[in-house]
């Protein structure tokens, strides 16, 4: 056995757009098993992350990894990954049932396989009476659960969610959480991006993104017990954040 | 992955572009009703056909003599005769109304002049509107004066006794389009010029599209290989581009006389290897675009000179030397040579190897830039 690596690692990333720095030396491990929650405010660079992590974008300087694997050179990482992006992803023109299918189809799933995992996620996402419809005559909410079915047909051991929750309804929220829950459980690593703070501290750890690299890191609860001894007496989240992040800009 | 997963995913593509074209009515009209219109006005409109020019005439002498020249010029076809007038100025009035486009006027004695061997001078005014049309009446009537004046000249030289000049008579024989209809010629040019707008477009616009909705990027992250993912962006277009040829042919045929002289096994060679390089070009140009917009302009930026130096409106001949070299890169050129050369002189693969070779090339060599292009450019 070679000595286990991390599910996903971030070494140094660094990626300059035009005059904006979007990643100024983001550093993260996520382990197998592990939920990890990116938080940060609007332009942090959390996408920006997401996408080198997924070898959709290279680097100025810095390295992800995946597995152990390069994602921008080696195309087997891509059989082991799952990506559910921020913004529309999916074919809009197309039904429920067709995107599932091509999605499925571009992983080389054999047809049984693909068969039996369509129906139990779209009885989990509980979209099986709509696959006739188009993407984009779906709600919001519907279209996020569509999008993580995609990203999940192939059963990948690295999941990554870029704000999978925002404009979902609360009810489908806790849905969404509890089945996150549960595919970590089975030894896949999570990373999530997420802007809500309620949402941060059911990650087994988080990152505090800002201006491209990470203000603080932990398990939420560690979090919450150091800054109560720094002094804050019942801090939330959001208190503990936006302290960091004013602290960071003054 | 292996051969049978790259399959797959090269069908899945392929479907997926289908179903999406097909629910598309915008890009169905543009692909498939569009250039069967453009075909049919194209070779309605461009039409280089001089004859029954519109022409008045103005007799001011009167004479049997000179309303027989004037029946027998407009006797041949090339000019029409479009009415009478007594004077000059009503005859300009219907030049500038349009009503005529030449006017012939015959003047006062031209009887009397050319009996008494005296020069005549007879004028003919013309719309020089449409350049071709005019030289051509004034041709027309050139020719036949000069036969009068040849003839009246030899006649008097008997009549003293002296014998007939020699003369040099040329006598045009034209081959493979004896009529000199323009429909034959234009028509098959035609039919690449549409071609390479509707199949370069729709793959430009094809990938920009994917990359502004954002699907691109949920793509990407699937194992699939660039060059698949191309050709089953390619493939369905290939399809329907195939069909578009068959259509134009068949209306060059039935509706413009348009002769199919060659093998078909050439011409169908001819539009594989001309669709696949005119879809790859639209491909390479949505790997550098970065929007629909940006796809289209390029589209166009592309298009425009392969049209004009093509052949298909002015002959490459014509060109300066580096130019002509040039448009050896231009499949536009290629594609209407070899139509012609199979539609109007029933040429086989002998001859029309080089530009088959050259669209093999080009096609192969631009889907390899591109699909390279397209894998460095997402890193
Ligand atoms: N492709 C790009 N071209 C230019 N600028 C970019 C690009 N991608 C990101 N940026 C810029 O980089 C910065 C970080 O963007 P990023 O999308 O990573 O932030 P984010 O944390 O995901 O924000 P949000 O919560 O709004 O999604 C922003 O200022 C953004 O404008
Ligand atoms: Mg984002």
């Amino acid at each position: 056995m070679a000595p286990a690596v991390p599910a996903v690692e971030a070494r140094g990333l660094f990626r300059r757009f035009g005059a904006v720095q979007a990643l100024a030396g983001l550093t993260f491990q996520v382990e197998r098993g592990e939920l990890y929650g990116l938080i940060g405010p609007d332009g942090a660079g959390k996408t920006t992350a997401i996408r080198a992590v997924a070898g959709l974008l290279d680097p100025d300087q810095g390295e992800a990894r995946v597995l152990g694997l390069d994602p921008l050179r080696d195309p087997a990482v891509r059989e082991r990954l799952g990506l559910m992006p921020q913004q529309y992803s999916l074919y809009r023109d197309l039904t429920v049932a067709e995107n599932l299918q091509f999605f499925a189809r571009l992983s080389a799933l054999p047809r049984p396989v693909f068969r039996e995992r369509a129906e139990r996620l779209l009885g989990i996402t509980r979209l099986a009476p709509f696959t006739a419809r188009r993407a984009d005559q779906l709600s919001g909410g519907m279209y996020k659960k569509l999008a993580l079915a995609c990203a999940l047909l192939h059963q990948p051991e690295v999941l990554l969610l870029d704000e999978p929750t925002n404009g979902v309804d609360p009810v489908s929220r806790r849905e969404l959480w509890a089945l996150l829950h549960e595919f970590v459980e089975g030894g896949m690593a999570v990373v999530i991006s997420t802007p809500y703070m309620d949402e941060a501290e059911r990650c087994h750890r988080v990152g505090l993104v800002h201006h491209g690299r990470l203000l603080l890191e932990g398990a939420p609860e560690r979090l919450l017990a150091a800054a109560r001894v720094e002094g804050l007496p019942r801090p939330t989240f959001e208190e503990l954040f936006i302290r960091e992040i004013e602290g960071a800009a003054a | 992955m292996s051969l049978a997963s790259a399959r797959r995913q090269l069908g899945a593509v392929f479907r997926k572009e289908v179903r999406q074209t097909v629910r598309d009515r915008r890009v169905m009209f543009l692909l498939v009703v569009a250039p069967l219109i453009q075909t049919v006005v194209f070779g309605a409109a461009v039409d280089f056909d001089v004859d029954r020019v519109p022409t008045v005439v103005v007799d001011h002498d009167q004479s049997d003599v000179s309303r027989e020249h004037a029946r027998r010029l407009l006797a041949d076809g090339t000019l029409l005769r479009a009415g009478d007038f007594p004077g000059a100025e009503a005859a300009e009035h219907e030049l500038d109304d349009g009503r005529a486009a030449a006017a012939l006027l015959l003047p006062r004695g031209l009887a009397a002049d050319l009996a008494a061997g005296r020069p005549a001078e007879v004028q003919l005014l013309l719309d020089g509107t449409d350049p071709n049309r005019a030289a051509t009446a004034g041709a027309a009537a050139s020719r036949y004066f000069g036969e009068v004046g040849e003839r009246l000249a030899r006649q008097r030289l008997e009549a003293a006794g002296r014998p007939a000049p020699a003369q040099v008579v040329v006598t045009p024989r034209v081959f493979f389009n004896p009529r000199l209809k323009t429909a034959p010629y234009i028509v098959p040019g035609i039919a690449g010029t549409l071609l390479v707008i509707v199949t370069t477009l729709v793959t430009a616009m094809g990938l920009a599209r994917e990359r502004e909705m954002g699907t691109l990027e949920q793509v990407m992250v699937t194992p699939i290989r660039p060059l698949w993912l191309l050709l089953g962006k390619l493939l369905p277009y290939l399809v329907v581009g195939s069909f578009d040829v068959l259509l134009l042919i068949g209306v060059g045929t039935w509706a413009f006389g348009v002769p199919i002289r060659g093998s078909l096994l050439v011409l169908a060679a001819v539009m594989l290897v001309y669709l696949v390089s005119t879809l790859s070009i639209g491909l390479l140009i949505s790997t550098v675009s970065q929007t629909q917009q940006q796809a289209f302009l390029g589209g166009f930026l592309f298009m425009m000179p392969a049209i004009l130096l093509s052949g298909v409106m002015t002959p490459i001949a014509a060109m300066p030397p580096w130019l002509q070299y040039l448009t050896i890169l231009n499949p536009v050129r290629h594609f209407a040579e070899v139509m012609r050369a199979v539609l109007l002189r029933g040429a086989g693969f002998g001859d029309v190897w080089f530009q088959l070779a050259c669209l093999a090339v080009l096609g192969v060599g631009i889907l390899g830039v591109a699909a390279s292009r397209f894998r460095t450019q997402l890193a």
